[in-house]
Formats: structure tokens, C-alpha cells, sequence
């Protein structure tokens, strides 16, 4: 097992080059002017212009920029924002943020999810199991912003329950456990929905029928033989998630102003503001590159039969 | 028409002889504070944005910054939040015979936050730095009426991009300016300039102390200015915290003791904090809560809406470029073809004002209907002038937008009407940036119409004249040229009497209507929104709150 997490971690290197020099190309193909908005409603003039773009290098081709960028960047220098904050600064006030917000997502997401999976996988075709199907239909096609806007407004504004917004750089677990239970709302239907299909696909086979035949009792048979196989799928959807967390969570920081990665890395993109851009997401790939490697390993806690040596 | 009635009580407000005579109206300024009574003290939270440069008076002119700024420096001159007229703060008289040389006084006793005196030299030096172009200041072209503004520009040829590489300017210093003593200096301009006086009130004139120059950009983290609130911290892209000035001497202090700036991504989210009353402030009312003015019953006598220094235009491409639009009533017949009042109503729910002229109502000097017929929606009137032209000689109509931004339906939706009203084929034509767009028309390259919007520097009608139709000025891209109408900016400039002054700049306005050079489309306006714990809120002409005069029920 040790070489193939050597072999992983070797592999990242050039994945990180690789999709660091994407993300420059794109964002420097993008349409858009740096320099849109610096002055207000009005073009800037040409010697505050100049010295912005000689100070952002803006005026050379893109392989001596990428270059000079991944220069510093080896050294720990994540650049600039355009508007003269240090990404590095940004980075480090905002991940610990969404950090919390996905993990606070994703256990509320996988502790529902698995039990409402195991319980209507088991009594399958029951009550619970049509209302689940529906319910969770109902919010896989429901956007996220509506989910959020409509609990803000009610839950918040209405009810009083939940703060409105988070607007804050040490964000309380109360604060955040509104906008985790909407970030979490679409995963968690789809960790029901499939936790429930792969343990009815288990339960059927032929190692929990033989569990059964020796007189294993149901609860052991399913819990330990069959769930434990049936996690395999959930697991692989719950790492990416984590990912998907952490970069996608755009919509629901904007709504309730939580000053995380995602609102940056939106606002980022629509300035045109390369180093926040690649520094957040370079971060981010590597958060998605460790998580992957957890969860293949994780692999073979769950399925003796799946080994890395 | 709702909305276009209110008059800017200029009339009578002479605002040179309002300065001369000094501050002798000290409480007649605050007027209007709603029935409930104001108190002094306390701590409001309101929404803030991210400012897009160092704050430094002399290099913002973005609203973000700007309303930070504003709070933080005085200036020569307040513009009074309601009628942005000017009065005087810092100076205690701006004096002048001949409109070119002027003295400026300033008061005693001012002070910055870090206890120094506000003198003279903290002026000229601000001032200096601000012109001097290596230094890239935005606000740098403030100062271009200035004696001696041409020897601190640069003018390299080394790289086109940037004409201060490879050369230093002439001089670092202004001729115009002079320190004669602690407290008076003198402005020496390059031509006649009747309205400096309301020029200076605006945050590029703002004096910086002895310590900015020692490290810029650690003064730019935090300021020190000597306005009524000085700034306690800015953690970046968060929070900004003001806090009151306790040696503030002006008339113009703080009411209340702290504001803290919270930063919102989006204006849903701050507006959801305010109807929960987390939130004392917005000047951002979301789209969705102005959609049939649902804010008005959201919070109820809790919002505000008045007209900003913000003007929205078509330009017509100059002749030599595009010779299909050079008939004036082929202009008009398409400025009478667009029905302004939908278009406001249907695209931008009410938040635009139908312009009547060139100017902004917010400003000294504005006076309705300098555009008359050719400013109203006229389907009839508009094909009859059309046909009187001898129609329209190209395939199409087009309107030039930059995509960056939402301008997209409404340049549409103004095509549509075109189109419907003259029978005439109309495109609004997307440009990729406002960049590559203001590059093109620069250029003398772009070619039908294009969008051109103008921001107000300063609350007078001659800064929506002058800078953009006077031949050869600097935003003139139609390449506008009217020798009577230069004539008449020259005259006024030289009138010694501020409402004589208005009326020669009326009048070249009212030239415009004649040549079109652009079709004004309606004028910017600023919703507020605010909870039930402030009152006092008033909007300025630059559409921002006014935080001196907010204050705690």
C-alpha cells in the first residue's frame, strides 16, 4: 500500500501543473478588462492604466506570465488580487470557512442520507420508501437558490430561527448550520437514493443470502455484510462531493454572504483576476487529488477484495 | 414624467458668493430630519463593498472606496447631501477677481486623525502628487485646470502602451500653486474657470497629511484624513470600521460614534439582513425586491430613491467615420423613435429617470427640457422626420454595447422601439469588453451608434458639457464641434457671477438639441433602504448615503 500512495502522490505533480496551466489559459482568454470598474463608471486614465497593467503583467504573452506566475508560485508567493490583496491572505481566511460549511454539509448529508438509504432499501416498496422517492425528487429538482433564498427568507427573516446571514470571519456553528443543511439538501438526496438502490442490489446477492442460511441474524447480515458493500458507491460520491463543496458552493455563500472560497473564487473569474483564480483553484485540486486518494483507500477498508498492493 | 419635477435650489444659491462670505449658515443646513427625533451617539452597521484601489482620496473615483473616502477626508468644500450645493468645510473663503487666480483661506483649527494641523502645504503637496503622472493616480486629471498640469504628464515614446516609461516629466510641482502661509494658498488655472470653487469639493481635492508621503501604501491600508469619522481597520474584503473624530472642528460632524462597513457579495443577502433589521443600511436594493416596487412594502417609509449625477447616452459615430447619421434630423427622428418611459419601466423597474436634456437634475446649473419635442416619445413625428431627411440610406441601424455588462436589454429594447417607430431595420450590436469598445470608438473606428454613459467629477452642469462636447475634449467621441457653442462654455467660464455663469451653459446646452451630437436616454437613480433603528438618511447627488447626517432614533 505504501507505493501506491507514493505512486498517487508522485501522479499530482503534473495533474497540479497541468490544470494550473489551464486555468491560467482560460482566464487569460477570457473576455473582460482588468481594469473594468477600478475607475468608476468611466475609463481610467491612460498612467494609472499603464501602471496597473506593468504592475500585473498584464502586457506580456501568456507563457512569460504563467511563467513569472508559477516562479512565485513555488516560492509561496500566490500574488496579488487586482485590487492589492495578497490571494495567499484570502486563501487562508477563506478555506477554514468553507471548509467547515462542507463538512458541516457533508455530515449532515451523509448521516441522513445513509439512514433514510438503509432504512427504505430495507422495507422497500413500503410508505417510507414512496415518500422518500418523492421528497427527494421534489428537491433534486428544486435549484439550490430556491432552496436557500425561500429558507433565508422564511426560516430567517419570517421566523426569526437562523441568523439571515454569516457576514463573519469566525462563523459560529449555529451560523452555519442553515446555509450546511441547504448546501447539503441536493446531496443528500442523491446519498439516500443511492444508498438505497446499491443495498436492495446487496441484499439480493449471493453472500447475503448464504449469511442468512447460516443464521446470522438480519440486522448483522445487513449492517455489517451487506451495508459495508453498498457504502462503496456513496463513498466515492460523498469524496467528490467534498470537492464539489468546497469550489461550488458559489450560490450558497452568496446568499448568505459567508466569506468562503466560492463568492471569491465567482467574483475572481468576472474580474478577470488571474492569481486569485488559479491560487484558489490550484488549492482546490489539490484538496480533490487527496480527498480521491482517501477514498480509494477507503476502498479497501470497506471490500477486502479490492486491494492496492 | 415621475420624478423629473424636482428642482435643485440653485436659483438663489450663489455659490461663489456662499463661499466668499464664509460659513454663516452653519444650521440652516439641517433641515429635513424626518418626525423622529435624532440622537447623537451609538453604532450602526451598514452594507459595504470591497474598494477597488488603496484608499487614497487622490486615486478613487469608484463608489465602493469613494463613500469610505468621503467619511474619512474633508475637503475644501462640503456639497450639501439634498441639493448638492456647495459650502464651505475646511476653507474658510476661495476668493477671485478674474476666475483664473483664486485664494483660498482655510479655517483654523482643522486637524488630521493623527493630530497634525491641516495647512496649506498639506494641499498643494496632495495635490502635486495627485497631477504628477509616474504616479498613477486615478483622480490625476482633476487637477488638469491647473497651471503647470501639462509639465507633470508624461509624454514617452518609448512603449505606446505607456507613455511614462523611459521619461520624468518637466517638473514635480504645479506653477499654479502657491503656499503663501500656513493657511492660504493660492490656485492660478490655466483658463477662465467660474465653478472651480465646486470643483473642489470632490475627494481628489482632499488634503493628505505629512505622513502619507513617507509610505504611501501603507497609508492606503489606512488612511489618515481629517474628515468627522477616521478609520479604525479595513480587514480586507470583510469589514471597514469608522469610528467619530473627536477634534473634528467643521461643521459637518459625525452623529454617530461608529460605522462598521460590513462587506455583502450580493445585494439579495443585504437586503434580506435589513427587512430582519441585522442591517441599519443598504444602497443596493436587489432587482428582485425592485420589481414592482416590492421594497416599498417591505419597509415601509424605510427607502429612498432620488436622481444621481449619472447620465446614460447614445453617441452618434463623428461624420468623417459614419455619414449615414450626419443629418441632425435623422438623429432626432431616432432620439423621438425611442420610448424611454417603457423601457425604464419594463427593463429597469423604474430605477431611471427619462432625460430631458444633457445634464443631470441633480446638478447646479440643470434646467428641464433642454431637449424639448426631440426628447419625447413620438412614433408619428419621428417617421415624418425621417422621410423630411430623405430617409435612412444604410440596411440598419445599429447600437454598439459593451457585453461585460448588463446593457444588453435595454440596448434591445431601445433597437425594438427604433424599429418600430421608423420602420428601419436597428441591431444592437454586442462589443466583447467596454475596453475593446472604448478602444474602437477611441480609435475613430466604430462605426452606427454607441453607448456612452457619463458619472459626474463635480455637481455642475459644465461637467456634462465641457469634458464631453466642447471640440477636441477629452470624452467628445463624436468629435462634437460647434464654435458657438465653444464660444458660449469660454463666456461662461469667465462670468464672475455663478447663476450668469449657468445661464451661458443653459444656453450652449440647449445648442445640442439642434446638432444632436448624442440622444440623452434617462438619468441614474439610487435606492436605498434602511432599518428602523436610523434616520436622517439622505442620499447625495453622487448616489451614495450620506453618513454625516445618519444617525440613531
Amino acid at each position: 500500500m505504501g507505493t501506491y500512495v507514493i505512486r498517487r502522490l508522485l501522479q499530482m505533480i503534473p495533474v497540479i501543473l497541468g490544470a494550473t496551466f489551464l486555468i491560467f489559459t482560460m482566464v487569460f482568454a477570457l473576455p473582460g478588462d482588468p481594469l473594468a470598474g477600478k475607475c468608476g463608471e468611466r475609463p481610467c486614465p491612460p498612467a494609472y492604466a499603464a501602471a496597473f497593467r506593468e504592475k500585473y503583467n498584464l502586457n506580456d504573452p501568456l507563457p512569460i506570465q504563467y511563467g513569472k506566475y508559477v516562479g512565485n508560485l513555488a516560492q509561496g508567493d500566490f500574488g496579488e488580487t487586482t485590487n492589492g490583496i495578497k490571494v495567499i491572505d484570502q486563501l487562508k481566511a477563506r478555506y477554514p470557512i468553507t471548509a467547515q460549511l462542507a463538512l458541516m454539509a457533508l455530515a449532515f448529508e451523509a448521516i441522513i442520507g445513509i439512514t433514510v438509504g438503509v432504512f427504505t432499501g430495507i422495507r422497500r416498496g413500503g410508505f417510507l420508501d414512496n415518500l422518500v422517492l418523492i421528497s427527494t425528487l421534489v428537491v433534486i429538482s428544486i435549484p439550490v437558490f430556491v432552496v436557500g433564498g425561500l429558507s433565508q427568507y422564511f426560516l430567517g427573516v419570517r421566523l426569526g430561527l437562523f441568523p439571515v446571514t454569516v457576514t463573519s470571519a469566525n462563523p459560529t456553528f449555529y451560523q452555519l448550520m442553515l446555509p450546511a443543511m441547504v448546501l447539503g439538501s441536493i446531496s443528500l438526496a442523491y446519498i439516500s437514493r443511492l444508498t438505497r438502490t446499491s443495498l436492495v442490489e446487496n441484499l439480493r446477492s449471493d453472500y447475503v443470502r448464504t449469511a442468512t442460511a447460516k443464521g446470522l441474524r438480519r440486522r448483522r447480515a445487513v449492517g455489517l455484510h451487506a451495508l459495508r458493500n453498498s457504502l462503496i458507491p456513496v463513498v466515492t460520491f460523498i469524496g467528490f462531493d467534498f470537492g464539489f463543496l468546497l469550489g461550488g458552493a458559489i450560490v450558497t455563500e452568496a446568499i448568505f454572504n459567508i466569506p468562503g472560497v466560492g463568492g471569491y473564487l465567482f467574483r475572481s473569474i468576472r474580474a478577470r483576476d488571474g492569481a486569485s483564480v488559479v491560487g484558489t483553484v490550484t488549492v482546490l485540486v489539490i484538496v480533490f487529488l487527496f480527498v480521491n486518494l482517501l477514498v480509494d483507500l477507503l476502498y479497501g477498508l470497506l471490500d477486502p477484495r479490492i486491494s492496492h498492493d | 414624467m415621475r420624478g423629473t419635477t424636482r428642482k435643485v435650489a440653485v436659483a438663489a444659491l450663489s455659490a461663489v458668493a456662499l463661499l466668499a462670505a464664509g460659513c454663516g449658515s452653519g444650521e440652516e443646513g439641517e433641515t429635513d430630519t424626518p418626525a423622529a427625533e435624532a440622537k447623537t451617539g451609538g453604532e450602526i452597521t451598514v452594507r459595504g463593498c470591497n474598494p477597488e484601489n488603496p484608499l487614497i482620496p487622490q486615486n478613487t473615483t469608484e463608489t465602493c472606496g469613494g463613500t469610505v473616502i468621503d467619511a474619512v477626508f474633508s475637503k475644501l468644500v462640503h456639497y450639501e447631501p439634498e441639493t448638492a450645493a456647495p459650502k464651505n468645510d475646511i476653507a474658510e473663503s476661495i476668493e477671485t477677481e478674474d476666475n483664473q487666480t483664486f485664494t483660498v483661506k482655510l479655517k483654523q483649527g482643522y486637524k488630521f486623525h493623527d493630530g497634525t494641523e491641516v495647512k496649506a502645504k498639506n494641499f498643494v503637496d496632495a495635490w502635486n502628487y495627485g497631477a504628477y503622472a509616474p504616479n498613477a493616480q486615478s483622480s490625476g486629471y482633476f487637477m488638469e485646470p491647473i497651471e503647470g498640469f501639462a509639465d507633470l504628464q508624461c509624454a514617452g515614446t518609448a512603449n505606446p502602451e505607456d507613455p511614462c516609461e523611459g521619461f520624468t516629466p518637466k517638473a514635480k510641482e504645479m506653477t499654479g500653486l502657491k503656499v503663501v502661509d500656513d493657511h492660504t494658498f493660492t490656485i492660478k488655472t490655466s483658463e477662465k474657470v467660474s465653478n472651480l470653487p465646486v470643483r473642489l469639493g470632490y475627494s481628489a481635492f482632499s488634503p493628505l497629511p505629512d505622513v502619507f508621503f513617507a509610505d504611501p501604501e501603507a497609508f492606503g491600508d489606512k488612511p489618515i484624513g481629517s474628515g468627522p469619522f477616521k478609520l479604525d481597520s479595513w480587514t480586507k474584503e470583510q469589514a471597514i470600521v469608522l469610528s467619530k473624530f473627536a477634534d473634528y472642528s467643521g461643521e459637518f460632524g459625525a452623529k454617530l460614534d461608529k460605522i462598521n462597513y460590513k462587506i455583502y457579495q450580493d445585494a439579495d443577502a443585504a437586503y434580506n439582513d435589513v427587512l430582519a433589521n441585522n442591517l441599519d443600511a443598504t444602497d443596493e436594493i436587489p432587482t428582485s425586491a425592485l420589481i414592482d416596487d416590492k421594497y416599498k412594502t417591505d419597509l415601509p417609509d424605510r427607502n429612498a430613491q432620488k436622481e444621481e449625477g449619472v447620465i446614460q447616452t447614445v453617441t452618434f459615430a463623428p461624420v468623417n467615420v459614419d455619414p449615414l447619421y450626419a443629418d441632425p434630423k435623422i438623429r432626432q427622428a431616432i432620439s423621438m423613435a425611442i420610448d424611454r418611459e417603457t423601457i425604464i419601466k419594463q427593463i429597469f423597474n423604474g430605477t431611471r429617470v427619462p432625460a430631458t436634456g444633457w445634464v443631470s437634475p441633480v446638478v447646479d446649473g440643470y434646467k428641464a427640457d433642454q431637449c424639448g419635442e426631440f426628447c419625447k416619445f413620438d412614433p408619428a413625428k419621428a417617421k415624418a422626420l425621417l422621410q423630411e431627411a430623405g430617409g435612412f440610406k444604410g440596411d440598419k441601424i445599429t447600437l454598439a454595447y459593451n457585453a461585460d455588462a448588463a446593457h444588453k436589454d435595454w440596448t434591445e429594447a431601445t433597437c425594438n422601439s427604433i424599429k418600430q417607430a421608423l420602420g428601419v431595420e436597428c441591431a444592437a450590436v454586442g462589443v466583447v469588453d467596454f475596453a475593446t469598445l472604448r478602444q474602437q470608438v477611441g480609435d475613430r473606428k466604430q462605426k452606427g451608434m454607441f453607448r456612452t454613459g457619463w458619472q459626474m467629477d463635480y455637481p455642475s452642469i459644465e461637467n456634462f458639457l465641457a469634458p464631453i462636447y466642447k471640440t477636441g475634449a477629452s470624452s467628445n467621441d463624436g468629435d462634437y464641434s460647434n464654435p458657438e457653442f465653444d464660444a458660449l462654455l469660454t463666456e461662461a467660464a469667465a462670468q464672475q457671477d455663478p447663476a450668469a455663469a449657468n445661464a451661458k451653459y443653459q444656453e450652449a446646452e440647449a445648442l445640442l438639441a439642434a446638432d444632436m451630437p448624442s440622444i440623452p436616454l434617462w438619468y441614474g437613480k439610487a435606492t436605498v433602504g434602511w432599518s428602523d433603528k436610523v434616520t436622517g438618511v439622505k442620499i447625495t447627488a453622487f448616489g451614495t448615503i450620506d453618513y454625516s447626517s445618519l444617525a440613531l432614533k
